[in-house]
C-alpha cells in the first residue's frame, strides 16, 4: 500500500530496553505505528505496558534501542543533540503533572517555548495572549501556577504546547491529575483542537471517556500493540 | 534563544533564591574587597615613597659613597665590608672633570648635638657647600624663615624644621638668630672628648617630610669648610654629583667612569636605580598580598560551585522541561554560566567599592596612628619617616579585580553548568 501523504509519525519495529537497577526491562518489544496528519490517537494499556516509553520516543526525548523512529520521514536516531532540540520545539508535549515553571506566570509559561525558539518579546506576547484566549484563560494570564487550579494549569500547558505550531501534540495522561468535571472541559478542548484546528494528537490515557473521543484507540500490552480500534 | 532572554531567565532564577545567592555573592565581595584594599594600599605606599624619594633624591644626581651597596639612609652602604677606601672632599675635582657632570659636592656628616637654653637635641651635623646644595636640592633646601647665605660665615648654621620645632606645636627649640652650641663627641680621640663651637642660626628650613639622601627636617647644616676643621678631617661621607641630564645613558656612563676613577671601590647610586629596585620590591609585595587575598576568592569560588550544584539538583525537573520544550544543551549551559557571571559581576563590583572604602579607612587610621606619635628624637633615619598613604586604585587593579571575580565565578560554575547541560530530558523529567 503506497500512501501519498507522508506519515507525521512512523515507528518501525521499535524496541526499547532499559536497566532497572541491574535488571533489563523490555519496555517496547517491536511497536509498529503510523500516525497521519489530523489523527487523534488514544493509547490505552495497563501500567508497565510501555505507553509512556512510546510517548517519550515519539517526543524525541529518548532514543530507541532498536528499530526506527521516523518523524516526517526523518530517522530520529540520526539526529545530533542540537537537531533533536530543534525537533522538540516542533512537538507539543503535555504532561500529566503539567510541568509548568512555578516562578513564571501563566503567560510567561506559554511564552517560554517561543522564548526558546528565539521569538521577540512582542511576537510571543501577542501569540501567548491568543493561545490563552483559545484555552479560555486570558483573564488569568498573570497568575502563577500555584494560584491556578489543576484544570487551569493543564490548559496553560496545552497553550504552551501549541505555541510553536507543533507537528503534533503528545499528551501523557492529560486528565490523569484533574477532577472529573474539569476533565470534561479539557476533553472538550482537546477534541475541539483536533476537529477545528486539525491538530494531530497522540495521547496516552486511562480515561475511557477521553479515549472515546479519539479517532483511533491503540491498545498496548507488555510492550506490544495488541489491538487497534477505529472509532 | 536570544541573549537578553537568557539573561532574564538567569536573573529570575537568582531572584528565586535571594538569600542563598546573596551569601554566595558576599563570598566574592570579601575576596575582591581584600584584593582591592591590599593592592591599592600597597600602590599608595609605593607612590608615596617614590614621590618622596624623587623630591629628596633628584633624578639627575648620583651619590658617590664608600659603601658597597645602595643605601636609602644618609650613611651610605648597608652592611658593606670595610675595604679601607675613603672619599675626600677634594675628590670632587676628579669628578667634575668627567663628561656630562655639571658639578659635584662633598658632604661630611656626623651625629652630634645642638644645645640651646640648657637643652640638648641629638641631630645629624651636615657639612655642605650651601650654594651648591641649594642648587641641587632647589625644592627642599629652602628657608622658611631667615635666609640661607650663599657665602656663609664659619659660624653660620641652617637648621631643619624639626630641630627648630621638634613637637610640631610651635614650642620652639631654637629659631633664627639664636646662638646654639654645636657639640660633637670625637670618639677616635683618646680619651674621647667633646668638641664644641657656637653657631648662629641663619635660617630654618621649610618642612620637607619624607626621606631620602637630600635635606632632612632633623639635620643641622654647617658650611663644609667649617665641618672640615670642626671634625678635623677632609674625609667625606658622600659626594653628590649633579648631571647635565637624567638620561639613562648619561647616568650609566658617568656611574661607570666614577667607579673606574676610584678603582671600583666607590659605590655610585642613582635615584633611578633605587626607584627601579623599589618598584620591583613592591611588585613582589603586591603579588604576595594579592595572592593571599586570592585564596579567599578561591573559597568564594567553591561557594559558587556549591550553590550551583544545589541549584542544579533543585532544578533538574525544570531543566527537563526546558529540554522537552526544545532548549539546546548549549543554552542550558549558558543559562547556568550566566547566573554565575551575574553573581561574580555583582560581587566584584560591590567588592571593588568596599575594598576601596576599606583601603581609605585603613589609610586614615594609619595616618592618625603614625602622625600623632609625637616628636621623634634621633637622627635622620628615624626622624623623618612620617607619611600619609593615599590608596591608589589603578585601572589595572580595577579591571583585574573585575575580571578575576567574574573569572573565578565562571570557572567554578563550569562543572555544574556542564552537568546541567548533559542531563537527559527523560531522566530529568522523572526527577522528583
Amino acid at each position: 500500500m503506497m500512501s501519498v501523504t507522508i506519515s507525521v509519525v512512523e515507528t518501525i519495529n521499535l524496541r526499547k530496553t532499559y536497566l532497572l537497577g541491574k535488571v533489563p526491562v523490555n519496555a517496547l518489544q517491536g511497536v509498529n505505528l503510523k500516525v497521519e496528519s489530523g489523527d487523534f490517537i488514544a493509547v490505552l494499556g495497563p501500567s508497565g505496558s510501555g505507553k509512556s516509553t512510546l510517548l517519550n520516543l515519539i517526543g524525541a526525548l529518548d532514543k530507541p534501542t532498536e528499530g526506527k523512529m521516523l518523524i516526517e520521514s526523518v530517522d530520529v536516531s540520526t539526529l545530533n543533540d542540537n537537531q533533536l532540540a530543534d525537533l522538540r520545539r516542533r512537538i507539543g508535549f503535555v504532561f500529566q503533572f503539567f510541568n509548568l515553571i512555578p516562578r513564571f506566570t501563566a503567560i510567561e509559561n506559554v511564552e517560554l517555548s517561543m522564548t526558546i525558539s528565539g521569538l521577540s518579546k512582542a511576537e510571543r506576547r501577542k501569540r501567548a495572549e491568543d493561545l490563552l484566549e483559545t484555552v479560555g484563560l486570558r483573564e488569568r494570564m498573570n497568575h502563577k501556577p500555584a494560584e491556578l487550579s489543576g484544570g487551569e494549569q493543564q490548559r496553560v500547558a496545552i497553550a504552551r504546547a501549541l505555541a510553536n505550531n507543533p507537528k503534533f501534540l503528545l499528551m501523557d495522561e492529560p486528565t490523569g491529575n484533574i477532577d472529573s468535571k474539569t476533565a470534561s472541559e479539557i476533553i472538550g478542548l482537546i477534541k475541539r483542537l483536533n476537529e477545528e484546528k486539525a491538530v494531530t494528537i497522540i495521547m496516552v490515557t486511562h480515561d475511557q471517556r477521553l479515549a472515546g473521543q479519539s479517532k483511533r484507540i491503540v491498545q498496548m500490552f507488555d510492550g506490544l500493540i495488541v489491538q487497534e480500534v477505529v472509532n | 534563544m536570544r541573549a537578553q532572554d537568557i539573561l532574564s531567565f538567569s536573573f529570575s532564577a537568582i531572584k528565586l533564591r535571594k538569600l542563598r545567592a546573596g551569601l554566595t555573592t558576599l563570598g566574592v565581595v570579601i575576596g575582591i574587597a581584600a584584593i582591592v584594599a591590599l593592592l591599592s594600599i600597597t600602590q599608595g605606599l609605593q607612590d608615596t615613597i617614590t614621590r618622596q624619594l624623587q623630591t629628596g633624591f633628584a633624578t639627575d644626581t648620583l651619590i658617590v659613597s664608600t659603601g658597597g651597596g645602595f643605601g636609602l639612609g644618609a650613611q651610605g652602604g648597608v652592611g658593606a665590608a670595610d675595604s679601607g677606601f675613603k672619599l675626600f672632599v677634594n675628590d670632587t675635582q676628579t669628578i667634575n672633570e668627567i663628561e656630562n657632570v655639571s658639578m659635584s659636592m662633598a658632604i661630611i656628616q656626623k651625629v652630634g648635638y645642638v644645645q640651646f637654653g640648657g637643652k640638648n637635641r641629638t641631630t645629624t651635623i651636615v657639612g655642605v657647600d650651601f650654594a651648591e646644595y641649594a642648587n641641587i636640592y632647589s625644592s627642599t633646601f629652602v628657608a622658611e624663615s631667615g635666609d640661607i647665605p650663599l657665602n656663609p660665615e664659619n659660624d653660620t648654621v641652617v637648621v631643619g624644621q624639626r630641630v627648630s620645632d621638634p613637637w610640631k606645636n610651635r614650642t620652639l627649640f631654637c629659631y633664627v638668630n639664636d646662638n646654639v652650641e654645636i657639640i660633637w663627641t670625637n670618639a677616635t680621640a683618646r680619651p674621647s672628648k667633646n668638641v664644641t663651637y657656637t653657631g648662629h642660626v641663619a635660617a630654618v628650613l621649610k618642612e620637607i617630610g619624607g626621606f631620602g639622601v637630600g635635606p632632612s627636617d632633623s639635620s643641622v647644616y654647617i658650611p663644609i669648610s667649617q665641618a672640615q676643621s670642626f671634625f678635623g678631617t677632609d674625609e667625606c661621607d658622600m659626594i653628590i654629583v649633579k648631571l647635565k641630564n637624567d638620561d639613562k645613558t648619561t647616568i650609566d656612563s658617568v656611574s661607570k667612569v666614577i667607579k673606574e676613577a676610584f678603582s671600583n671601590e666607590a659605590s655610585v647610586t642613582s635615584a633611578t636605580a633605587v626607584l627601579n629596585i623599589l618598584s620591583s620590591v613592591f611588585s613582589i609585595i603586591q603579588l604576595f598580598l594579592g595572592g593571599i587575598a586570592a585564596i579567599s576568592l578561591l573559597v568564594a569560588g567553591i561557594g559558587i560551585m556549591n550553590i550551583m550544584i544545589v541549584s542544579l539538583m533543585e532544578r533538574t525537573r525544570e531543566i527537563g522541561i526546558l529540554k522537552a520544550l526544545g532548549m539546546k544543551s548549549r543554552t542550558v549551559l549558558l543559562v547556568f554560566l550566566c547566573e554565575s557571571v551575574i553573581i561574580g559581576l555583582m560581587g566584584a563590583a560591590i567588592g571593588i567599592a568596599s575594598g576601596w572604602v576599606l583601603a581609605n579607612v585603613v589609610s586614615v587610621a594609619f595616618a592618625s596612628f603614625s602622625g600623632g606619635g609625637g616628636p621623634f628624637m634621633g637622627n635622620q633615619a628615624t626622624g623623618t619617616i612620617r607619611m600619609t598613604i593615599t590608596p591608589v586604585l589603578t585601572p589595572t587593579v580595577f579591571l583585574g579585580a573585575l575580571a578575576f571575580g567574574v573569572g573565578v565565578s565562571v570557572i567554578f560554575a563550569l562543572y555544574p553548568a556542564w552537568r546541567a547541560s548533559k542531563l537527559k530530558p527523560v531522566e530529568a523529567l522523572r526527577y522528583e
